[in-house]
């Protein structure tokens, strides 16, 4: 009867990047005013035949201290930062990505802009935004942050993980930038997360129960007797 | 009236309450008055209530003093002495009846006297030897009429240009005699409380604003103070325009005296004939009541005064960047606010303002912060400044500071006690040892770093605090339920525990449903009613919560101020309408916790409770035309008689405000009145145990007895007998609902194994984890 969630993903991030809108976009279909988020919020997804467990947490520093709770044995996380702030970016090097140490060891993840419809070249796609200049005169809102940085800063996780590059995905894979309030990039995001974290699980799986006691890994089993849909 | 009293007699044995007499008797013991004012508004009023001779126990709240021949200000009342709130009390004035105005609600004006027979038949004592009687000569009367015309008039004055000073008016005081010899001002000179001292300055013109301070400052510290002066000087005359000197003098009193707008530091006062220290605080906009000093200014000073605040604030604060929750914090409307709570550090940095930006009210704070520091350099707390028709009221918890500037009639007890809310609130989200440990790791830690995206929860706190009589009476209001539904709720929470699972509590509509608790805890704790407030304001300020299932620490800081719980927070229906909380001392335990709610759910669909609780809701809010009296408008019934076993939660029930408090404009004075009652009612230094009151549109009339504390609202029309009948049928209501609207026996659950549960509930060995994990903090 009770859904036991097969893969556990975790949004961080800094406060007002956007989590608990992305979240809310793709679950909900919808974009609405959301209030500052009080610890974490846990959601299941059924992503075709799997249980898929989100945790959306609190950016806010006050609740810091569960982050590595929320963390533990996650499957996938996703880092979030608002492009319209590069502090947003410098914090998820800075303060989250200590707390990724709890989380699985072949963690997936995956580096997100939020709030691109707030920047003044979103009508255009990506690629080209690259080759703006960096400097950004007082506009209405400047994007701060461009994707390269976010490959480098992705790149840098991945030294950090000690992952070699060539086994880990592509940092152009993992990289986007989204808007949770026109819904741009969000599905993409999330489908192609789910996508290449699914069949890690699977083959994690096949390969039998491992020493630790996994918690994702048990109710895997609890699911595959109950075979709901 | 006797024919009434029997009737009334009859039916309170009935009902196992005590009878009138009784009650009579006990007033008499303690020697408390029934007080009852009738409004004659407008009406002959032949006697005044003669000034006691003797000091009084009692810290003038406020004196409004006046010289019409000085010319100087707009009031034209001749000597119109205002006493302390004490003396209105003296009921059995021979042939007395006490001309009091009283300031209760903001836009009336509403008087009271106190008819003679009343205060005979309570058999009212009075301790203080009277003295003589002053008539209230036709010429003096019309002249105090004169004088409340002004009043209003200068209150609505004062509405539209609320800073702009020139009210003296007795319209935030307890206005109780009106005498027509001034003299005896003199003898209110120097009163002196024990706890708290406001000597107001004498000097002919002065009007005076009253510091209240912890205890008598000894001429010594006095001195000290003097010599601290120049550096608050120089603190805070950078930016100021409007100034404000309190002037302490050796007398061993703190005396506020408003000195305009001289720019003098440090003097000497030879009318005193001590020396005087004056040091100018840049008030701005907390006191509205700069100058009042007619001799130091001219009322042409007064549109410079108002043009100046206005231009004032506007130079001190730098631009700042737009912010949401931005006001602007210069604008007359930020300044019009009925109520303004600040929080700052020690180091006077602001962490949090209910309306504007902290940032751009640091200037502000910060002469908050130096006139806390000021009083406390002189060994002493300060507890409020009361102005013209503002109270600033500040509570000092650990090395957070909260200040207060309310124009509501609020009683400093009550402002401050919605303070302490307001830090419990803090304090539940960050709890206090971490609060402390930051401060004293760094003095100046910007506290709003942790607190950010949480000023939706304190502002809705006090928004709360305005609407919801439960933090008033320090009580909750549970959903009125039908007891065998409530019953089979709780017995579902009780079944689905789990190790560390503390409080099963569950929430419909913002209202209590009910609550279970793991015995172990209630054994010498209990959930506080404000903890629970806290909890439920949590839930409803935060819409993320209406999705997926929240894990957040949580502190309960009545139960533990020092300790996390971590709150498993669930809806249980797509409406988000049923809350579930689930409180665990296990940061780990998200997942067991979790199993819970689902087995929860599934209890409950099986049963179907969910469709029950929803038909529930819907009549939930009860109005108060189901207690079958016409009379009654409305009224608050908070149980004191709880067997003691249960007592664990204090509760209230109180009927939607419907009727004639259909708006908004009327629930909040009708709570306002409430407020009024209940301080009354409360009142440290002389408590009541019935008030009938008077009111411009309703008669109200408040009794506390040993078994329960009520507020009733009726129409104006209303007798007094008339009014004990129909208290009389609400008991009895309440009575015959009693297991509808109250949780009577909340559940509790032990840790003997519970039937049909097997080794689930073997909770023997959960002790050690659970002890473990109590206290632990993030």
């Amino acid at each position: 009867m009770i859904k036991k969630p097969d893969v556990k993903v975790v949004l961080l991030g800094d406060m007002n990047v956007g989590k608990t809108s992305l979240l809310h976009r793709y679950m909900d279909r919808k974009f609405q005013d959301t209030v500052s988020t009080v610890g974490g919020a846990f959601y299941l997804k059924q992503w075709r035949s799997y249980n898929i467990s989100i945790w959306d947490t609190a950016g806010r520093e006050q609740f810091h201290g569960l982050g590595s709770m929320y963390c533990r044995s996650a499957s996938a996380i996703i880092l979030t930062y608002d492009v319209s702030s590069k502090q947003s970016l410098m914090e998820l090097e800075d303060r989250f990505l200590g707390l990724t140490d709890t989380a699985s060891e072949d963690c997936l993840f995956a580096v997100v802009g939020n709030k691109i419809d707030l920047t003044d070249d979103y009508e255009g796609e990506e690629e080209s935004e690259g080759e703006r200049p960096r400097t950004c005169s007082t506009s209405k809102v400047r994007k701060q942050v461009y994707l390269e940085d976010a490959i480098a800063l992705y790149k840098r996780i991945m030294k950090y993980k000690m992952v070699d590059e060539n086994h880990a995905p592509a940092a152009e894979k993992m990289c986007f930038e989204t808007s949770a309030k026109t819904g741009h990039n969000v599905d993409v995001l999330f489908e192609s997360v789910f996508n290449m974290v699914i069949p890690l699980i699977v083959k994690k799986k096949a390969n039998g129960p491992e020493d630790t006691i996994n918690l994702s890994q048990e109710s895997t089993e609890k699911h595959t007797k109950t075979g709901c849909c | 009236m006797s024919g009434g009293n029997r009737n009334v007699g009859m039916m309170a044995e009935e009902l196992d309450l005590p009878s009138c007499e009784q009650l009579r008797e006990e007033e008499q013991l303690k020697g408390e008055g029934l007080e009852v004012h009738q409004a004659v508004k407008g009406s002959q009023v032949s006697y005044v209530d003669p000034l006691l001779p003797s000091p009084l126990d009692y810290p003038l709240k406020k004196e409004v003093f006046d010289d019409l021949e000085n010319g100087s200000r707009q009031t034209k009342t001749k000597s119109l002495n205002l006493a302390s709130d004490k003396q209105c009390h003296t009921e059995n004035a021979p042939s007395g009846a006490a001309l009091l105005p009283r300031g209760v609600t903001e836009d009336t004006q509403c008087f009271s006297v106190v008819p003679k027979e009343d205060s005979r038949a309570e058999g009212n004592t009075s301790h203080e030897p009277l003295g003589s009687i002053s008539h209230f000569t036709a010429n003096q009367e019309r002249q105090f009429l004169n004088t409340l015309e002004q009043c209003t008039l200068l209150e609505e004055d004062l509405k539209k240009t609320p800073y702009s000073l020139p009210s003296k008016e007795v319209l935030d005081c307890e206005v109780t005699s009106v005498k027509s010899n001034s003299n005896t001002m003199e003898k209110s000179k120097g009163v002196v409380h024990n706890i708290s001292s406001v000597t107001c300055n004498i000097d002919k013109e002065n009007e005076t604003n009253g510091v209240m301070l912890d205890e008598h400052l000894p001429p010594e510290s006095a001195q000290n103070t003097a010599g601290r002066c120049s550096e608050l000087n120089d603190l805070s005359s950078a930016d100021d325009n409007l100034k404000q000197s309190y002037s302490i003098s050796t007398e061993g009193s703190i005396e506020t005296s408003v000195v305009g707008f001289s720019n003098v530091g440090f003097t000497e006062n030879p009318k005193l004939g001590d020396v005087v220290a004056d040091y100018e605080v840049d008030l701005k906009e907390l006191t509205d009541s700069a100058s009042t000093d007619n001799t130091l200014e001219d009322s042409g000073d007064f549109p410079s005064i108002s043009s100046v605040v206005g231009t004032s604030t506007a130079e001190v604060l730098p631009p700042t960047m737009p912010v949401q929750r931005e006001e602007d914090v210069t604008a007359e409307s930020w300044r019009t606010k009925r109520r303004h709570v600040f929080v700052l550090s020690e180091a006077g940095k602001p962490i949090y303002s209910r309306y504007g930006n902290e940032e751009a009210l640091s200037s502000t704070m910060g002469v908050m912060m130096a006139l806390v520091s000021f009083v406390q350099s002189g060994n002493n707390s300060i507890r409020s400044i009361h102005s013209e028709n503002q109270k600033v009221v500040f509570l000092q918890q650990g090395p957070l500071v909260l200040v207060s500037v309310s124009r509501s009639r609020q009683s400093d007890e009550q402002l401050r006690r919605e303070l302490q809310y307001v830090y419990y609130q803090i304090i539940s989200m960050l709890t206090q040892a971490s609060v402390a440990r930051i401060f004293e790791k760094k003095k100046n830690y910007d506290l709003r770093r942790l607190l950010a995206g949480s000023e939706k929860i304190l502002d809705s706190l006090l928004d709360l605090l305005d609407t919801d009589p439960g933090f008033l009476l320090g009580a909750v209001q549970c959903l009125a339920l039908a007891s065998s539904l409530r019953d089979s709720l709780s017995s579902i929470l009780t079944k689905a525990i789990t190790a560390n699972l503390v409080f099963s509590i569950l929430v419909a509509d913002h209202h209590l449903v009910t609550v279970v608790q793991e015995r172990a805890v209630i054994e010498d704790c209990r959930l506080d009613p404000a903890d629970l407030h806290l909890l439920l304001n949590l839930i409803g300020a935060s819409s993320a919560f209406q999705a997926g299932e929240i894990w957040t620490p949580i502190c309960l800081p009545r139960f533990n101020p020092d300790g996390y719980f971590y709150a498993y927070i669930s809806y249980l229906d797509p409406q988000c309408t049923v809350c579930l909380v689930l409180l665990s001392t296990d940061k780990e335990s998200f997942y067991a916790v979790s199993g819970c709610k689902a087995r929860i759910l599934e209890a409950m669909e099986a049963q179907n409770s969910l469709q029950a609780l929803a038909a529930a809701l819907q009549t939930c809010s009860y109005s108060v035309s189901l207690v079958g009296v016409p009379e009654l408008l409305h009224f608050i019934y908070k149980p004191l008689d709880v067997p003691e076993t249960y007592q664990q939660l204090p509760q209230f029930t109180s009927p939607e405000p419907d009727g004639p408090y259909s708006s908004e404009e009327e629930r909040q004075r009708l709570f306002d009145l409430y407020r009024y009652l209940h301080c009354r009612i409360h009142s440290s230094s002389r408590p009541l145990r019935l008030i009938y009151h008077v009111a411009e549109k309703e008669t109200m009339l408040a009794w506390v007895t040993s078994k329960f504390e009520l507020y009733t609202t009726f129409s104006s029309l209303v007798t007094k007998v008339g009014a004990i009948n129909v208290i009389t049928k609400l008991l009895r209501w309440i009575k015959r609902e009693e297991d509808r609207l109250f949780i009577r026996y909340p559940p509790k659950y032990s840790t003997t194994p519970l039937p049909g549960k097997g080794g689930k509930s073997n909770r023997t060995d959960r002790t050690d984890p659970y002890q473990n994990g109590f206290f632990t903090g993030l």
